[in-house]
């Protein structure tokens, strides 16, 4: 799945010694593999199984029929548009003002800011889950509860830290030399954020965009206080709700149902280290 | 990205105060159009707000027969189902949510009985006795389930679905298989027991007896379990006459201490079974079909599942034997069961009641009731249906199930109940895992009992 | 860290001070949409919940119309319940078990053991840890579900091996969502450890070899003392990431059986919205953002530098 080159290590010293230790260290690592592609394993057999169980094994009958029994509109498709608008909407909208945010934060040195960068870095650890009690109370006075634009705004809004945190460090690596050129030119700082300053950081940007929308992907518990109808609601309160229904019976179609509700985290994960290279680029950048 | 010639003149504290105008317009724009669709609190469009389950999918066949019949009958107010697909647990939570808010809030409510009073206290519903004096249909419900729809105001919020009552469910061939009669009606909880350890002896990979014991299966734990054996010692858990909850009785701690015999003796299924969210869905479609479970203490509506549907069990007649739940040693009348009900409820929020009403009559009208009551195998509620023969003779568990209103109890009718049930259920969840013994864990709830309703409102038993 | 000269452009000369107030006013307009969400969305929130939790709301009943304010009731009912200290402790313990030690011991190792294996190995073992971090966190709960339940995958290893398996989410629940949280993170720290390693020059290692000394004395006195501050970061990340967990546990254990694996949030979420103590729920989130601010004011006190 991921690039070779992701796990590559330095120069290896090959002795004696470096043999046996090469020996034991591949075994322990064997032997963790094999303990975290189990569950995994578990998702891909249950789903190609005619009678799959809670246990992972090989399916006795191998069939597709759990995959295309669940793609219809109602069950899957709906879903997955509802979860592509919404992580859309708020990788757009958080990429869009945290641009704006980090331009003044990364260029001019105010006292301000500087108070602001804590207060961002600092929003970045609160826990969003353990908000979700009064978050609900908020909606209902803001009359924003079952509505995809409010959740929008609001997962953006969680995930702007972040964002701001990361897209301050990537522009801090753009030249302001840059950007002096063009303001001699007679451009506004704006024109120059625009012009310069973001085609330069087309990586960076595209870094946080995957992180949001990933995040935002793959998030279940704010949908699930924050959406009640069926046509609003993301894969993953979907797929939820089948586990509810159909849990005790249907492992099979939940699994094919996990699959394809995966594949999409997944892809965009494995775009990003072939255009890197690099195992690190999010967490890397989260570091700052 | 690269801004048009026009943008670009503009002076970067024009764009930047475009950028906050654009945002500050979007969360207008947010609030305006709040709502699925922002279509929501609309005078033509009703949305209907019912469960549904693996096991209970005959409200939503009634409400969409209801739906077009509603719709073929006049075009200007359109049906919207809108199912929600959870155990009771959570379908009350949802509902809540929803309720929390006007914009969300459903125009008709599929209302269990007993949430009523919480509802109605809580401003989530419509009163609708000036609908139903005109109704004609209305002299034909019973007069024991009118009250049932009441709030505390004496006012009418919700109509009967139909009533149930509570009993044991037994498997006559395991029962042949142990040795056991098939003919069986244990008079004391002792019987119970016994019968219990005998299967389980015999038959050991068979579990002997359930009783839902867990937080997750909601309101389901407090009736069918405890309420079912509270009510058959000598205490209960409310007094009517002084209007006050009882603490500290022997009853309730009894009633704790049967639930851990059955899962410490492992007469009841282990708890990875019990305490999982769909034991409900599983005891009544999987564990008792395939016999794999005994005896279980349940609702008269489970055989509605079996007769067809997805899990349709169309032997389920030659299996299935029906006891009724005794009382503690005997003590007379003999048999205990608790009966209680949904109703369909009008949302306070709605913008066209009568138009509410107009559907809820729709589903509510001979034809669908009958449709209802025999499907979902309830207790009928209507007097012009229970006379009928094709409800009389649909479903052989109805003769039995009828036959215990003489020995039922309702839950305690008042606005705390459904927090009160929350606490038992914690009750129940820790006696049975260990977390705590039933004189612990009824301390626990009558410590949390005087939390809800205050010292005053509590009487030693 | 590159830091532009304070206000760019020069001035124009003679600049009045109200002048000078309107451009930095005028420079900082951009973060205005930023500053306008989280004022309404993370700080709205979070003055929500202080004020909810200084009353008795519920979500039904006559309580949820007409709340009291009754002062810290909340607090004191809180202090005095067993379950909250139960589950503040397990709050720890998931904490210092799946975060603290589980992930970033694990994911340290890995990242060691990588170094010392052939490529397609750690490839291959890598992609594995990582799958279970990409995945959506529903998704990894199932997994988790189902390969702890008593029917699971780990029962069926253990009946393999000869071993009667426990019914683990019922009678360990708290190790099982530990485990499983290990499982769903440790790809995080292992990839931060593995860039940090890569990083320090061959030469020091080298050196130190040609000392004589060896590979765990190398790691112990060398690499980890070099890459301290990637450790720091990485706990503190990580430590955060854990405390927000929900559904994990949510879809593994429901936090029980009883509250036994009722970590905070969960906590909050039933009594808030489970058995509809909407204030007393607040109360419980206040207690957890505590938490989550005493964290990240460490954390920002070890970032201070990137800041400056």
């Amino acid at each position: 799945m991921s690039a070779h080159s992701l796990f590559g290590g330095s120069a290896r010293l090959a002795s004696p010694r470096g043999r046996g230790l090469r020996v034991t260290a591949t075994a322990v690592l064997l032997l963790i593999g094999i303990a975290f592609v189990l569950p995994l394993a578990w998702l891909v057999l249950a789903s190609l199984d005619d009678a799959a169980t809670l246990s992972v094994r090989l399916p006795r009958v191998w069939t597709a029929d759990n995959f295309t029994e669940i793609l219809t509109p109602e069950q899957t498709f709906r879903p997955l548009w509802n979860s592509f608008v919404i992580s859309l909407g708020t990788a757009v909208l958080t990429i869009v003002v945290s641009l704006l945010a980090a331009y003044p934060l990364s260029r001019y040195s105010i006292r301000f800011n500087k108070g602001l960068m804590y207060t961002v870095l600092f929003g970045t650890c609160l826990p969003v889950t353990a908000m979700m009690v009064p978050v609900y109370s908020l909606f209902v006075s803001f009359k924003l509860l079952d509505s995809l634009a409010g959740t929008i705004v609001f997962m953006a809004s969680t995930s702007l830290p972040m964002a701001i945190w990361m897209m301050k460090n990537f522009m801090d690596s753009v030249p302001v030399s840059l950007e002096e050129a063009s303001w001699v030119d007679g451009a506004s700082s704006m024109t120059a954020l625009w012009r310069v300053v973001v085609p330069l950081m087309r990586p960076g940007i595209a870094v946080v965009f995957i992180f949001v929308f990933t995040g935002a992907w793959g998030n279940f518990f704010v949908p699930f206080i924050l959406l009640f109808s069926s046509e609003n609601q993301p894969a993953a309160v979907a797929i939820y709700n089948f586990f509810g229904l159909n849990g005790a019976i249907a492992y099979g179609k939940l699994a094919a149902f996990s699959i394809l509700y995966s594949l999409p985290a997944v892809l965009l994960y494995v775009i990003t280290q072939m255009r890197s290279g690099n195992s690190f680029a999010m967490a890397g950048a989260v570091k700052g | 990205m690269t801004p048009t010639p026009v943008l670009s003149q503009i002076t970067p504290s024009r764009r930047a105060l475009l950028g906050g105008a654009i945002t500050l317009a979007a969360a207008g724009a947010l609030s305006a159009c709040s709502g699925p669709d922002g279509s929501s609190r609309n005078e033509n469009t009703l949305r209907v707000v019912y469960q549904k389950t693996a096991a209970f999918q005959q409200l939503e066949h009634v409400l969409t027969k209801a739906k077009e019949e509603y719709e073929a009958s006049q075009s200007t107010v359109a049906i919207e189902l809108v199912p929600i697909e959870a155990e009771q647990d959570s379908y009350f939570t949802k509902l809540a949510l929803m309720n929390g808010s006007p914009d969300t809030a459903p125009d008709i409510i599929y209302e269990d009985a007993f949430q009523i009073r919480t509802d109605v206290a809580a401003g989530y519903l419509r009163p609708i006795d000036e609908y139903v004096a005109t109704w004609e249909e209305w002299n034909m419900f019973l007069d024991s389930v009118k009250d049932v729809g009441k709030g505390d105001d004496d006012k009418l919020y919700g109509i009967s679905l139909g009533t149930d009552t509570r009993g044991i469910f037994y498997n006559k061939k395991l029962f042949a298989q142990a040795g056991l009669p098939e003919q069986w009606q244990p008079t004391t909880w002792d019987d119970i027991l016994q019968t219990a350890r005998t299967l389980k002896t015999a038959l050991p990979d068979v579990i002997p007896f359930n009783m839902y014991a867990s937080k997750a299966f909601g309101e389901g734990t407090s009736m069918q379990s405890f309420e079912m054996l509270l009510y058959g010692t000598q205490d209960t858990l409310y007094d009517t006459d002084t209007k006050k909850w009882v603490t500290g009785s022997q009853g309730f701690k009894d009633a704790l201490t049967f639930l851990k015999t059955i899962y410490d003796e492992g007469l009841a299924p282990g708890l990875d079974i019990a305490l999982d969210t769909n034991i409900g869905s599983r005891i009544a479609t999987e564990l008792l079909p395939q016999g794999k479970v005994a005896m279980c203490v349940d609702g008269s509506w489970l055989p509605g599942g079996w007769i067809n549907g997805d899990n349709a069990w169309p032997q389920w007649e030659e299996s299935i034997g029906y006891a009724a739940m005794p009382t503690q040693n005997g003590k007379k009348p003999g048999f205990t069961s608790m009966s209680g009900g949904w109703t369909l409820a009008m949302g306070s929020q709605t913008k066209n009641p009568q138009a509410a009403f107009d559907f809820m009559a729709v589903a509510l009208n001979k034809d669908n009731a009958l449709k209802y009551y025999t499907e979902n195998s309830l207790i009928a509620v209507r007097s012009d249906i229970a006379e009928m023969e094709e409800y009389l003779t649909c479903n052989s568990s109805f003769e039995f199930f009828s036959s215990l209103v003489q020995y039922t109890h309702f839950r305690p009718a008042t606005p705390d109940y459904s927090r009160i049930s929350g606490s038992i259920q914690i009750a129940c969840e820790d006696v049975v895992s260990g977390g705590a013994s039933p004189e612990e864990a009824a301390a626990t709830y009558d410590k949390s009992l005087v939390g809800i309703v205050g010292d005053d409102m509590v009487q030693a038993a | 860290m590159h830091q532009s000269p304070a206000c760019g452009v020069p001035t124009a000369g003679g600049a009045s001070r109200r002048r000078h107030t309107g451009r930095a006013l005028r420079r900082e307009l951009p973060l205005l949409p930023a500053v306008l969400m989280l004022l309404a969305f993370m700080a709205g929130p979070i003055a929500y919940a202080f004020y909810g939790a200084f009353t008795n709301r519920t979500m039904s009943g006559y309580k949820a119309v007409n709340p009291d304010f009754i002062g810290v009731d909340n607090y004191v009912s809180l202090f005095s319940d067993p379950d909250f200290y139960t589950s503040v402790l397990l709050t720890l313990a998931f904490l210092l078990g799946s975060a603290i030690i589980g992930q970033n011991v694990l994911g340290m190792l890995v990242a060691v053991l990588m170094r010392h294996t052939p490529r397609s190995v750690s490839s291959a073992v890598g992609a594995c840890i990582v799958g279970a971090w990409v995945m959506p966190e529903i998704v990894a709960a199932f997994a988790c579900y189902a390969f702890f339940h008593t029917e699971g995958t780990l029962n069926t290893v253990l009946d393999a091996i000869g071993l009667d398996g426990p019914a683990w989410l019922v009678t360990f629940p708290m190790l099982s969502v530990i485990l499983a949280n290990i499982w769903r993170g440790t790809a995080f720290s292992m990839m931060n450890y593995n860039a940090a390693l890569a990083e320090i020059p061959p030469e020091i290692k080298e050196s130190a070899q040609i000392d004589g000394a060896g590979a765990l004395q190398s790691f112990f006195r060398i690499s980890l003392p070099i890459i301290r501050r990637t450790i720091a970061t990485n706990l503190m990340l990580t430590t955060l990431q854990t405390l927000g967990v929900f559904t994990l546990i949510f879809v593994m254990t429901g936090g029980g059986p009883g509250t036994r694996s009722s970590i905070l949030p969960v906590l909050a979420y039933q009594e808030a919205f489970k058995f509809s103590q909407i204030g007393y729920g607040s109360a419980i989130a206040t207690v957890t953002l505590v938490i989550g601010a005493v964290f990240s004011l460490v954390y920002t006190r070890v970032l201070r530098p990137e800041v400056e």
